[in-house]
C-alpha cells in the first residue's frame, strides 16, 4: 500500500505516494529521473549512491523513501550550479580523478562535504574519510589528488563549501 | 627517437606525447553519463532471472503460483533461441552448449532457470522468489580435484571426463636437462577465484524499433559489433535487423566481453513477447553468476645452475574454468594464455608447459583484466625468488641475469612469442634503485619497534598487445581480432566526428584518439568528438579488449586522418591561392607564410560549395580506413613492480609501505592517462594479491556474495604507486605504441607474495596462495612452526 510523502529534493518540493519498500536511489532514479545517483551495490557499501540528506551524506540504497518524509534531499544535479561543486569538478578534471564516471557523483558528493568539514586534510585523512566510496578503476590517486587540489583553492579563495 | 617525435605539420601541444585534459569529463562530471540502467523505453518491463541455489542438478519442475502465471518464461518459451558454442579448435576440445535458460540440467549456483516480469523490479524479484524448483540433486563438482577424480560425476552428460581441454608446448630436451642441472627448485601455488566487479554491474535493455523494424538492445559491453553477430546467430535474424549499442559503461575489465547468455535470453524473450524489457544484474548476481576470474594452480620446476641461471623450466598449469565455455574466449584461454607466456621477460630455452582446464560447478571463468599473465607471472617470478635464495644469492640479480637482453630483441621466446623491443634489465635497475634496495635491506636487520617484519618483493612480465590476424588464428577462437576501422568524417563547420569500433569504458579514448587526429591534422583535441559503442554508428570492429584499442584505433584514426590531411592541404591551397607544397596545417587552419584559412572554410567548401574546390577535386571530406599492425606477433610491453611490506607476524596483517612500477609501453600518447591506468591496475591486481576471493563450499556454494563478504580495495588499502615510464618504440605499430591497459593488474599477485615471502623468511615460513590473507599468513607461520618443534 502506498504511502504520501512530501520531501524537497534539489530545491524543488516533491510530494508522490511511494511503495513503503522503495528506497531513496530507486525513488530518486524511477520517479523522479534523477539517474545521476548511481547504484553498485545495493546494500550500503560502494557509495555510489551517496546523496545528501540533511545536509549529511547518505547512502541512498538503504534509505527508504517513506522515512524520509519532510526531508531534504540534495543529489549531484542539485550542485550544478554550487561554486564549491565547479571548483572540485574541475579539480577531478585536471588531476584526473575519474575513469569510467560510474562512482563519480558518489565521490563528489562525500568529497564535498569533506571540504567543508576538514579543508586541511592531508592524504591519510582524505584516504580515510573517502574509504566509504569505491572506485574500481582510478586507483584513487587521482581521486585524492583531485580533493586535496580543490580544497586548497577553495581554502585560497575563501569559498568554503 | 620515437616515433612521436617525427616532423610532422602543425601544432603538436595537445598530440602524441601529451597529457590534454579528456573530452569526456564533463557529462559524468555533471551527472550526465548515461548507464544501460538510466535507459528507459515506453512499455518497458522489468526482468528478473530465476536463478539456480543448487550447483548441480536435473530441473525436475518449476512450480509458477497461479496469481503470477504468464509472467514467467523458460527455456521452452524462446526455443527457438540456439545455444552459445564456444569451441576452441584444438582438437581434443570438449564442446557443449551453453542454453540462455537451463534447459534440463543448472551446473553452477547462478545459472538461469527462468526470466520473471513485471512493471518493477522489486516485483520480478517477488515473483522469482515465489517459485518453487524441484530438483534431483547431483553431485557437486566443486573443486578441481573433485572433478578429476576417476569416477566423478558428469557436467556436460556426453563428455568422457570433466576437462575441456589440455594443451602442451614443448621446446628443447627438458628430460635432459632434468637430469644435468645442478639446481632442481620445485614450487606449487594456488591462485584463488575471484570475479572481476566492474562498479556498474552488468545489464540489458532490448525494445523493437516498428519503424526501421529492427531489435535493439543496449548492453553494457566492450564490443557490441561483435555481440551483433553472435547473436544474429544465435537468434536466426539477420545483422541487418540488429542494433547493439552499448551506452557508458561503467568499468569492463574483460567482464563485459563476453557474449553472456543473459543477452540473448532478454533479446529473445523481448523479441517473442513484442515486449522492451530491461534487466539490470545486482551485485549478489554479479559476484556469483558474471564470468569469474583466475583459480589458477600450478606445478612448477626450474632447472638452474649454481649462479640461479635457469636452464629449463616445467609447468603444469590447472585452471578452474567453470561450468560452461565462454563466447569468444573458450574456456581454455586463462590456461592456454597462462603457459604461453609462462617464461616472461626470461630468456629460458628449454621449456615444457601443460595446461589442463578443468570443468566444474561454478561460475564461468571469464577474460579479466591481465588474463592468464597475471597467472603466469606468479607462477615464474615466484619460481625466481625460490631459485635465488636455492643458490644463495638475492633474487633481484638473479632477475636481471636471467632476463633477455636487450641486444637480443627482436627475441623468440621458447613459448614460440616473438618480443619485439625493449631492455628488460633495465627496467629492473631503475625499479630496484627506486624502491631503494639497499635501505630495505638494511632496515630488515634492525628490529622494528612494533614488531612486524619488513619484506621487499619484486616481479617482472612481458605483455603481447595489438597482435593481429595470425596470432589470433593461431588461438583457434571463433572470431579472429585482427584489425580495427575508423571513418573519420569532418561537419561543414570544421569539427571533426572519428567514428570507431572500439567502445570507451573509462580509458580515455574519446581524447586520445582525438591526439592522434591533431597529430595527423593539427586540429584542436576540443574540435573532435569520437563516437563509439553503436552497431549502427560507426563501421564495424572488435571493441576494446587485450589492450588493443589505442594502437589499433590509433592506427585507424592516424590513417584516415593523414588522407584528410592531404585533402584539406590541397583544398587550403587552393582556396590562398598558394602552391600544395607550400601550406602547412596548425592550430586548426591552413597556413601560407602569413595567410591561412580555417578548416571551417575548407569544409564549407568541401561540403557546401563545391564550385570552390580546385579542379577534379571530389567533394566532401570523410575517409574510412583500416588499421591492421605492420607484424601479427604483437608489441610487448614491459615493467616491473617493486613492493615493501610490513607484515604482523601476531595478527597475519600486511601493510604495503610503499610501491614502485618501471614500465615501458613504447610511444605514450598521453602519459597521465598512461600513468592512471598502472595505478588503477595495480589497484585490481592488490586485490588479487590480498583481497578478493570467492571459495565455494563443498556443495558448490559461493562463500562470498557481498560487498561485506567480498572486499574489493579501498582509498586506504592502495598506496600511492610510484610510476616511472621507459618508452621504447615498438617497430610494427603506428606511432610506436604498445598497449598497456592489462598490465598494471599483471605482477602485483606476484611483487606481493615475494615481498611477504620475503618478511616470513626469518621464520622459515612462505605463503602458496593468493589471496595473501591475514588467515594463510598465520597458517605459514604456525605451519613452519610445527616443522621447527618436529625437526
Amino acid at each position: 500500500m502506498k504511502v504520501t510523502i512530501s520531501l524537497t529534493v534539489n530545491g524543488a518540493q516533491i510530494r508522490r505516494d511511494v511503495e513503503p519498500r522503495t528506497s531513496l536511489a530507486d525513488f530518486l532514479r524511477e520517479e523522479l529521473r534523477l539517474t545521476a545517483t548511481h547504484l553498485g551495490c545495493e546494500h550500503g557499501v560502494c557509495g555510489a549512491c551517496t546523496v545528501m540528506v540533511d545536509g549529511a551524506p547518505a547512502r541512498a540504497c538503504i534509505a527508504l523513501a517513506v522515512s524520509l518524509d519532510g526531508a531534504e534531499i540534495r543529489t549531484v544535479e542539485g550542485f550544478a550550479e554550487d561554486a564549491a561543486m565547479g571548483v572540485i569538478k574541475e579539480a577531478f578534471h585536471q588531476e584526473h580523478g575519474l575513469q569510467c564516471g560510474f562512482c563519480t557523483p558518489g565521490m563528489l558528493i562525500s568529497a564535498r562535504d569533506l571540504i567543508a568539514r576538514h579543508p586541511e586534510a592531508d592524504d591519510v585523512g582524505i584516504r580515510r574519510a573517502m574509504s566509504g566510496n569505491l572506485c574500481r578503476c582510478t586507483g584513487y590517486q587521482g581521486i585524492v589528488r583531485s580533493i586535496k587540489s580543490a580544497a586548497r583553492q577553495l581554502s585560497s579563495q575563501g569559498k568554503q563549501p | 627517437m620515437s616515433a612521436a617525435s617525427a616532423p610532422i605539420d602543425g601544432d603538436n601541444r595537445q598530440g602524441i606525447g601529451s597529457s590534454p585534459r579528456r573530452n569526456e569529463d564533463r557529462r559524468f562530471l555533471d551527472g550526465k553519463g548515461e548507464y544501460v540502467a538510466d535507459i528507459r523505453v515506453p512499455g518497458m518491463s522489468e526482468a528478473v532471472f530465476l536463478r539456480s541455489p543448487i550447483a548441480h542438478g536435473r530441473i525436475r519442475s518449476v512450480e509458477v503460483p497461479p496469481e503470477h502465471q504468464g509472467k514467467v518464461f523458460f527455456a521452452a518459451d524462446i526455443a527457438f533461441a540456439k545455444p552459445i558454442v564456444a569451441a576452441s579448435a584444438a582438437p581434443n576440445f570438449q564442446r557443449s552448449d551453453y542454453p540462455p535458460l537451463a534447459v534440463d540440467k543448472v551446473r553452477f549456483v547462478g545459472d538461469i532457470v527462468a526470466i520473471c516480469i513485471a512493471p518493477t523490479r522489486a516485483e520480478a524479484e517477488d515473483i522469482a522468489q515465489a517459485c518453487v524448483i524441484d530438483f534431483e540433486e547431483l553431485p557437486p563438482i566443486w573443486d578441481i580435484d573433485v572433478a578429476l577424480a576417476p569416477d566423478a560425476p558428469l557436467i556436460h552428460d556426453h563428455w568422457t571426463n570433466n576437462l575441456y581441454v589440455e594443451t602442451r608446448i614443448e621446446t628443447g630436451d627438458i628430460e635432459a636437462a632434468r637430469k644435468s642441472a645442478p639446481v632442481t627448485v620445485r614450487k606449487s601455488l594456488r591462485m584463488g577465484r575471484h570475479a572481476g566487479v566492474s562498479l556498474e554491474c552488468r545489464g540489458v535493455v532490448a525494445h523493437y524499433d516498428r519503424r526501421l523494424d529492427e531489435l535493439v538492445i543496449y548492453s553494457s559491453t566492450q564490443f557490441p559489433h561483435v555481440i551483433r553477430s553472435i547473436l544474429a546467430e544465435c537468434l536466426g535474424v539477420s545483422e541487418g535487423k540488429l542494433r547493439v549499442i552499448a551506452p557508458d559503461v561503467g568499468g569492463g575489465f574483460g567482464i563485459k566481453n563476453n557474449f553472456n547468455p543473459e543477452e540473448l535470453a532478454i533479446a529473445a524473450l523481448s523479441l517473442k513477447l513484442g515486449q522492451p524489457l530491461r534487466w539490470i544484474e545486482d551485485r549478489r548476481e554479479h559476484l556469483i553468476a558474471s564470468p569469474h576470474a583466475r583459480e589458477h594452480r600450478y606445478e612448477l620446476t626450474a632447472y638452474a645452475d649454481q649462479s640461479g641461471r635457469v636452464l629449463a623450466l616445467d609447468a603444469v598449469v590447472v585452471v578452474d574454468a567453470g561450468a560452461y565455455s565462454v563466447w569468444p574466449w573458450t574456456a581454455s584461454m586463462e590456461a592456454g594464455m597462462s603457459a604461453g607466456i609462462m617464461t616472461g621477460p626470461y630468456d629460458i630455452p628449454i621449456y615444457r608447459g601443460v595446461a589442463r582446464t578443468v570443468c566444474t560447478n561454478k561460475s564461468p571463468m571469464g577474460p579479466y583484466r591481465g588474463v592468464g599473465r597475471s597467472g603466469a607471472c606468479f607462477a615464474i617470478e615466484t619460481l625466481i625468488d625460490e631459485v635465488a635464495r636455492s643458490v644463495g644469492r638475492d633474487p633481484i640479480d638473479v632477475r636481471i641475469e636471467n632476463m633477455v637482453r636487450p641486444e637480443s630483441m627482436p627475441y623468440r621466446s621458447a613459448t614460440h612469442k616473438l618480443y619485439d623491443s625493449g631492455d628488460y634489465p633495465e627496467c629492473a635497475r631503475r625499479t630496484a634503485e627506486a624502491i631503494d634496495v639497499a635501505a630495505i635491506r638494511k632496515r630488515q636487520t634492525e628490529v622494528s619497534p612494533d614488531g612486524r617484519l619488513i619484506g621487499l618483493g619484486m616481479a617482472s612480465y612481458t605483455e603481447q598487445t595489438a597482435h593481429g590476424t595470425a596470432e589470433w588464428v593461431a588461438r583457434g577462437l571463433p572470431v579472429v581480432f585482427g584489425y580495427e576501422p575508423a571513418l573519420a568524417r569532418f561537419t561543414p563547420d570544421g569539427k571533426l566526428v572519428l567514428f570507431v569500433g572500439i567502445q570507451n569504458h573509462g580509458q580515455g579514448l574519446e581524447t586520445t584518439l582525438a591526439q592522434v587526429a591533431n597529430q595527423e591534422l593539427a586540429i584542436p583535441v576540443a574540435d573532435v568528438i569520437v563516437r563509439h559503442g553503436d552497431s549502427s554508428v560507426s563501421p564495424y570492429g572488435m571493441g576494446t579488449f587485450a589492450s588493443r584499442s589505442m594502437t589499433m584505433a590509433g592506427g585507424a584514426v592516424s590513417a584516415a586522418c593523414a588522407q584528410l590531411a592531404e585533402k584539406i592541404r590541397r583544398i587550403g591551397a587552393h582556396l590562398l591561392q598558394a602552391p600544395r607544397d607550400e601550406v602547412h596545417l596548425a592550430d586548426g587552419r591552413v597556413h601560407f607564410g602569413t595567410q591561412s584559412v580555417a578548416f571551417k572554410d575548407v569544409c564549407q567548401a568541401a561540403f557546401l560549395h563545391p564550385e570552390r574546390l580546385p579542379e577534379g577535386e571530389d567533394p566532401a571530406l570523410e575517409v574510412n580506413a583500416v588499421y591492421q599492425p605492420g607484424r601479427s606477433t604483437g608489441a610487448f610491453s614491459y615493467a616491473t613492480h617493486a613492493c615493501v611490506v610490513a607484515v604482523d607476524p601476531g595478527t597475519g596483517h600486511t601493510e604495503i609501505l610503499d610501491y614502485v612500477v618501471c614500465h615501458d609501453c613504447g610511444t605514450m600518447v598521453n602519459p597521465m592517462i598512461v600513468e592512471a591506468q598502472v595505478v588503477g591496475g595495480v589497484a585490481q591486481g592488490l586485490g588479487t594479491a590480498l583481497y578478493e576471493e570467492i571459495p565455494y563450499d563443498e556443495n558448490g556454494q559461493p562463500l562470498a556474495s557481498t560487498f561485506l563478504d567480498y572486499m574489493i580495495p579501498g582509498a586506504t588499502e592502495v598506496p600511492d604507486v610510484r610510476v616511472l615510464h621507459m618508452e621504447t618504440p615498438s617497430p610494427h605499430t603506428r606511432f610506436g605504441i604498445k598497449g598497456m591497459g592489462e598490465g598494471g593488474a599483471i605482477a602485483p599477485p606476484a611483487a606481493v607474495l615475494n615481498a611477504v615471502n620475503d618478511a616470513l623468511r626469518s621464520l622459515n615460513a612462505a605463503v602458496t596462495e593468493t589471496p595473501v590473507t591475514p588467515e594463510r599468513i598465520l597458517d605459514a607461520i604456525a605451519s613452519s612452526a610445527g616443522q621447527r618443534v618436529s625437526a
